[in-house]
């Protein structure tokens, strides 16, 4: 019935199960049609980044950098950005560039909205005032020794929200921050909008530019633009929007900016995994938009219930979890696994974060478990507890696949970065579809593990 | 050959693709005028570059040795984003995999993070009792001044362990070599020497610049056993650091990766008068070459006689396994584009399976790197250096070779052109160095040349 935090008692982090802000931006802004992350720092900030998202979506991952050296910390980094920002808009002709800041970059204290202001000046020399103009150039502040990768990704969207979005006619759309979740669980997002007649504009859609078709005929390749993205028009049109609904309020900013500026009401949060969540992320969308639940909505929900009816009491009930990773997805998952009469019995995240304290709280309210709970933690804390604690079941991120090779717990797979199995990124855990996918998967999961082989036939 | 009929068509180096003007002579074709490119300059601010930062270069030179701990003195996405990246492999210690990072946050950047890094030092020795712990600077230490070298120092006295300062703050080159070098220097000043050999005999040698990614190294590992020398360490792959602390009685270095490592063999020839020899083990011919020249350097009738039965056997074995595939791959070209060492040490392995390299590149490549690259290839090739993304596309789009030879950020740049792709990188799986490794390597390059995927593009419907 409670929450029992278990706090850290290391300087060290040994393992991390978070990295730093940039890279969350870098994600956001590649989920945006034509447009190119520019990061001002050193070189290993965009290519080290770029490995880690290459290897989770196996995809192209096309970020540029302003390259900083030496002589920039001493003397700032004016030149290499100013420069920077000239060579990818004339080279590049993207819609947008978001400029990315590093640690280097934000102890330095260089001064970006001046300098793109100096970019910007130079450049209408160059190639005129109009095409200028049209190339957005948004400042994203994204200190990496403050919170997480997380932070980077809200501020990422904030930025869009205040240095792009225009009020004009009111749209009827919604907006939706997905968070950083995967392709397949955006998709499930524009399927769910869709059933429920709702036009939106998600900000921003990463759906289609990490997991993009090959097809080199159709490639844009001069630079290459993945296919898909949200337009540069849909993030301005989204201050004319009915709402916006962040699936983490973790990452709300960008959200309750839009409401401050433009009256957008904004709803945070939370992530629609499993069947409460859902329920909340279609009632959320009914008190925007007015739209009932669709009959096709209900059916899919009735899957799942159909699903978990089959599955739960016979397999999954008391089984134990150890859940790991971003703590919304992480707080969702639990929740989840509360719903399926599992017990989530370690619930850990690399940030510290009080909000998702008070997410376990409720499911260990719901479920009536006891729920260790760390945050801030790290992969170590895990590695120690689940010694003395075994679970029946591990679900996050491939990060801890050699610990439950070791402790030969079984590893469900969800969340960043999954980079030693395939299709995670495409199939979705959010909505009732999501749901479905993951209740197979952890089923699938413990049968192998737990269940005698040759009696399968006789354990339905 | 396709190539040279572009090159006939397309005589000036100054057209090879549309890019910035100052990044044109950064490219050019052997049997040209100039048959150099202009390398090791800044990167162009703006471009998608494939290089990456000095903390980067010298995190995967040490990052090997399993015994020990790897300490990142930064903000938490250092650590993050390379921890366990390298596929080097360990036949003992699995403490190496560990990332670890003393997370700087805004009050360590504030009052300086030298106590917290002492502290987890403290704390990481409580835990792992590592061989060593390395602690690199990252930009941050570097600009807020941390001295790590005094903090090493002070927690090496208290913890009785090699605690070693890496002096690798990312932004101070943008060449990555330099990071390489750091990384040795790292070893030159606090680790190798600090330890008496125990026994020697006259045929000790360490095995430098082979940093047994996929287990490259046990494949030329058992060769020298054979042989009867004596291996003391190797620099760094599957190494204990005390080993790498004995490397000073060595007799001889060989050198595999010569990018990161001929700085280590060359500073130890001149601190312990150790000579060195380049070897490459990638190829058959490179393989016998570096045996017999080991032989040679030691001067030794029955090594020799031994050396030639070893090469004799391992002839035998691979000559008829790679038959079928060289079959296939015949007439086939090749792109590389790597790191640095591989743009030449490739080459003739690829000629050994029948394949023509049409193009070399490399993200580091100094002047001599170049002139090695020149001297390997054949006229027509296509030089290229530090290629940002969008000219590497554009390269591959023009001259369409049959396979890419790259790494993880180059792999779907590839794939997506259509173009077929294997990984000779950090992600590599399979080990390709010694004659088993060549077989291994041709079945690889087999299975990405003739996989019958890239047959069935979107053209292909619209044909039918």
């Amino acid at each position: 019935m409670s929450v029992n935090i278990i706090k850290k008692e290391r300087n060290a982090i040994i393992n991390p199960l978070k990295t730093c802000q940039p890279l969350g931006a870098m994600y956001a802004v590649t989920g945006i049609r034509r447009a190119v992350p520019l990061v001002h720092g050193s070189q290993g900030c965009s290519t080290f980044v770029r490995y880690s998202l290459s290897r989770h979506f196996r995809e192209p991952s096309e970020i540029a950098v302003t390259s900083l050296h030496e002589d920039a910390a001493v003397f700032g980094g004016r030149r290499n950005l100013v420069e920077g920002l000239q060579n990818v808009a004339i080279r590049l002709k993207p819609d947008l560039i978001g400029v990315i800041t590093t640690c280097s970059s934000e102890i330095i204290g260089d001064d970006i909205v001046g300098f793109i202001r100096t970019a910007k000046d130079e450049l209408k020399q160059k190639i005129g005032e109009e095409v200028t103009e049209k190339i957005k150039i948004v400042p994203i502040s994204t200190p990496s020794f403050v919170e997480t990768h997380l932070k980077g990704y809200d501020n990422a969207i904030k930025a869009l929200a205040d240095h792009v979005a225009e009020p004009s006619e009111p749209n009827e759309k919604i907006n939706i921050i997905p968070g950083m979740t995967n392709p397949g669980d955006v998709r499930e997002i524009k399927h769910i909008l869709a059933f429920m007649d709702v036009n939106g504009i998600i900000l921003t859609d990463i759906s289609d530019p990490f997991d993009s078709p090959l097809r080199p005929s159709t490639t844009e390749y001069k630079p290459y633009y993945p296919k898909g993205g949200t337009t540069v028009e849909e993030i301005v049109d989204s201050a004319n929007s009915l709402g916006t609904i962040s699936l983490t309020k973790y990452a709300g900013s960008g959200a309750l900016s839009l409401e401050k500026k433009y009256n957008v009401p904004a709803e945070l949060g939370p992530i629609p995994i499993g069947v409460q969540n859902t329920d909340q992320f279609l009632r959320n969308l009914k008190k925007l938009t007015g739209n009932d639940v669709t009959d096709e909505i209900l059916d899919e929900r009735g899957l799942l219930i159909d699903s978990m009816a089959d599955f739960a009491s016979r397999y999954l009930h008391g089984r134990t979890a150890a859940i790991y990773g971003d703590p919304e997805i992480t707080s969702g998952i639990a929740r989840f696994v509360g719903e399926l009469g599992m017990e989530p019995k370690l619930v850990l995240t690399g940030s510290d974060n009080k909000e998702f304290v008070k997410d376990i709280e409720k499911v260990a309210k719901e479920t009536g478990a006891e729920i260790d709970t760390m945050v801030g933690q790290d992969l170590r804390a895990m590695e120690v507890y689940l010694k003395d604690n075994p679970v029946d079941l591990m679900i996050g991120n491939s990060d801890a696949r050699l610990m439950a090779k070791e402790y030969g717990i079984p590893l469900i797979r969800v969340g960043f970065p999954v980079y030693d199995r395939v299709g995670y990124h495409r199939r979705p855990i959010v909505g009732y579809n999501g749901g479905i996918h993951l209740i197979d998967l952890i089923t699938n999961t413990i049968l192998e593990k737990y269940y005698e082989h040759e009696h399968w036939k006789l354990q339905q | 050959m396709r190539i040279l009929e572009v090159l006939h068509m397309e005589p000036k180096i100054e057209s090879i693709i549309d890019t910035f003007e100052s990044r044109k002579k950064h490219m050019c074709i052997k049997g040209d005028d100039i048959s150099i490119p202009d390398c090791n300059k800044a990167t162009l601010p703006g471009t998608v570059t494939q290089r990456t930062c000095v903390f980067g270069g010298a995190r995967i030179v040490l990052m090997p040795i399993t015994d020990s701990l790897h300490l990142i003195h930064g903000p938490i996405g250092c650590a993050s984003c390379t921890w366990d990246i390298r596929g080097s492999k360990s036949s003992r210690s699995n403490l190496y995999k560990k990332g670890c990072s003393t997370d700087m946050g805004e009050k360590d950047i504030i009052f300086g993070g030298e106590r917290k890094l002492f502290e987890t030092i403290i704390e990481l020795n409580k835990l792992y009792n590592p061989g060593a712990i390395f602690v690199y600077a990252t930009c941050v230490s570097g600009v807020i001044g941390d001295d790590i070298k005094a903090v090493c120092k002070k927690s090496e006295e208290i913890t009785g362990i090699r605690i070693v300062p890496v002096q690798s703050e990312g932004f101070q080159d943008y060449n990555k070599t330099k990071g390489h070098w750091i990384g040795c220097d790292a070893l030159l000043d606090y680790v190798i020497g600090t330890k008496e050999l125990e026994k020697t005999t006259p045929y000790d040698i360490n095995i430098v610049g082979e940093f047994n990614v996929a287990g490259d190294l046990w494949g030329i590992k058992p060769l020298f056993k054979e042989m009867g020398v004596n291996i003391i360490s190797t620099i760094t792959g599957d190494s204990y650091v005390d080993e790498i602390a004995q490397a000073h009685g060595a007799k001889l270095n060989i050198v595999q990766c010569q990018k990161s490592s001929n700085y280590l063999a060359d500073k130890m020839e001149k601190k312990y008068g150790i000579p060195s020899i380049k070897v490459n083990f990638f190829g058959i011919k490179q393989t016998i070459n570096s045996l017999r020249d080991v032989a040679d350097f030691f001067d030794d009738e029955e090594m020799m006689e031994r050396t030639e039965e070893i090469i004799k056997s391992g002839l035998n074995d691979v000559e008829h396994k790679i038959e079928e595939y060289k079959e296939r791959l015949t007439g086939k070209t090749v792109a590389l584009y790597v790191g640095g060492n591989k743009a030449w040490s490739l080459v003739r392995a690829f000629e050994e399976l029948g394949m023509d390299v049409i193009m070399s590149g490399t993200k580091n490549g100094m002047k001599e790197d170049y002139e090695r690259i020149k001297d390997t290839v054949r006229d027509g090739t296509v030089i290229v250096d530090d290629a940002n993304s969008n000219e590497l596309a554009l390269l591959l789009k023009k001259y369409q070779p049959n396979l890419l030879i790259s790494g993880a950020k180059e792999k779907y740049i590839s794939l997506k052109l259509g173009i077929p792709f294997c990984d000779f990188n950090h992600d590599r799986i399979s080990a390709f160095a010694g004659f088993n490794g060549f077989i291994s390597f041709a079945k690889e390059v087999d299975a990405s040349v003739s996989s019958p995927v890239f047959d069935l593009t979107s053209k292909k419907l619209m044909e039918q």
